[in-house]
């Protein structure tokens, strides 16, 4: 009794070093992805970006045409000269205009607004735990992240069930849709399309990315979920997305399926459970005072 | 009348575009659709064509290479939000742009550089006529040279015309007859 005590201790460093190098890989793996998404999200704010900010220096030239006319009450000899000046600066057009400008302007900052705010969603970092979450949100943010990558490979389809909240660690889940997203805009060459499936059965539901991509080698199928096992070029994949989604839904108590044919698609299925068996040291605090928002 | 073609596949970019060019003179066609601008291409004769890099379908390289086979004259420049090297590179090599502009763009900078095109492809243009009109002009004088030198052979002395002191030209029988 007395030798057995050391070694058990052992054993839980030993398991709480490996645990802490996972959560620290987990993260990394997250950062590489985001970073390989950088360049992408970068032309999504640059476009609107691009058009808020030439719109607004056409707007000063307009306002600049307004003040001219306006001042011109005070100076101008006669009615008739403040009409020559209405005429001159195009009053009619800039008057229509001048609502396109500004609602385009407003669209153009909402969209930096909504990608800004799902790259947070996204690289949260302290959400650890498990909660009840709405798997559709999460859906909605990771393609705000990725949808530059998506935009020009595919047609995004959203054939989504009636969910219940799942119980889960959403950010980890996010960067697993993320991955299969991501992977299956690079499955396809020229322009397909990813289907997006969810469905509610009992107490699990299921989430499926489908695309229309050149599929999966029947060699390569059993090692993709290994680690470092990528057929992507260098500088593109880290070889370690699937592998990494793989433990988070092992972690979640889930599975991760995969059914390809190359040439036509690959489609994977995730099934999570709604709500996590009892018996688990992450779900022993708070869990029945958590209160979906 | 200078036509400008812009193809992006933002509407919103298109429609801010289409306001700063507003004020130069110039017929504007913008186009979201690569598709429909291909068919502009068949169409009008463009002075400066301005596209986005990234579009669905196809990206503005590959757009600018095939309105270069279309349209040689038209002078090529890429708006483009990624400005990594590896599309620069491209634009240069393959679709030969004039210039390579990044979102988000300075107005300032876009007038100027559609500008600079503009006068390019007038030059061009011009240069095009002068060279057409002095290769005219060139064929009318050989023409005239060949029938010179046919009349001389049919009637030799005949192109040749001899004056005395003050100018009289000299009718002579002998003239043509010695040598």
């Amino acid at each position: 009794m007395t030798d057995k005590e050391p070694t058990d201790t052992g054993q839980d460093a030993l398991n709480a070093r490996l645990e802490q190098a996972n959560k620290q890989l987990l993260q990394s793996e997250k950062l590489a992805a985001i970073g390989q998404l950088a360049a992408g999200v970068a032309h999504e704010i640059n476009n609107p970006v691009g058009y808020v900010y030439s719109n607004l220096q056409t707007l000063e030239n307009y306002l600049n045409d307004l003040f001219r006319l306006t001042d011109a009450i005070d100076t101008a000899a006669s009615l008739e000269d403040l009409r020559q000046i209405r005429h001159n600066i195009d009053y009619n057009y800039l008057r229509e205009d001048l609502k396109d400008l500004l609602s385009e302007s407003r669209e153009g900052i909402e969209r930096v607004k909504t990608i800004i705010s799902a790259m947070k969603d996204f690289s949260h970092i302290e959400e650890e735990e498990f909660k009840q979450a709405d798997l559709h949100r999460g859906i909605e943010t990771t393609l705000n992240v990725v949808n530059n990558e998506l935009k020009y490979k595919a047609e995004v389809v959203r054939d989504f069930g009636e969910l219940p909240h799942v119980e889960c660690i959403a950010s980890q889940i996010n960067q697993v849709i993320m991955n299969l997203l991501v992977n299956a805009a690079h499955a396809i060459e020229d322009f397909g399309k990813i289907t997006i499936r969810t469905r509610h059965q009992g107490d699990s539901v299921t989430l499926e990315v489908e695309d229309t991509g050149k599929g999966i080698a029947s060699e390569h199928l059993n090692r993709i979920f290994e680690p470092f096992f990528t057929t992507k070029g260098i500088g593109k994949g880290t070889g370690l997305g699937l592998s990494l989604s793989f433990n988070i839904i092992k972690k979640h108590n889930g599975e991760i399926e995969v059914h390809s044919e190359p040439g036509q698609g690959t489609r994977f299925r995730i099934t999570l459970p709604v709500t996590q068996p009892e018996p688990l040291q992450h779900t022993q605090q708070n869990q029945d005072t958590e209160n979906p928002a | 009348m200078i036509r400008i073609q812009l193809v992006d596949d933002e509407p919103n970019v298109l429609n801010s575009l289409r306001r700063l060019l507003r004020r130069q003179d110039w017929q504007v066609d913008a186009f979201s659709d690569v598709e429909e601008a291909l068919e502009a291409l068949l169409q009008h004769e463009y002075a400066v064509i301005l596209s986005d890099y990234k579009m669905p379908m196809a990206d503005g390289v590959t757009y600018l290479k095939f309105a270069k086979q279309k349209q040689p004259g038209a002078i090529r420049l890429v708006l483009s939000g990624h400005g990594d090297s590896e599309s620069m590179v491209k634009a240069i090599n393959q679709a030969e742009v004039f210039r390579y502009l990044t979102k988000p763009w300075d107005d300032h900078e876009v007038v100027a550089a559609i500008s600079s095109a503009v006068e390019l492809y007038s030059l061009q243009k011009e240069n095009q006529r002068l060279r057409k009109e002095n290769d005219a002009q060139r064929a009318m004088i050989k023409a005239r040279e060949e029938e010179l030198l046919r009349l001389e052979a049919d009637n030799p002395g005949i192109t040749r015309v001899r004056r005395d002191a003050d100018g009289s030209v000299l009718l002579d029988d002998d003239a043509g007859s010695s040598d």
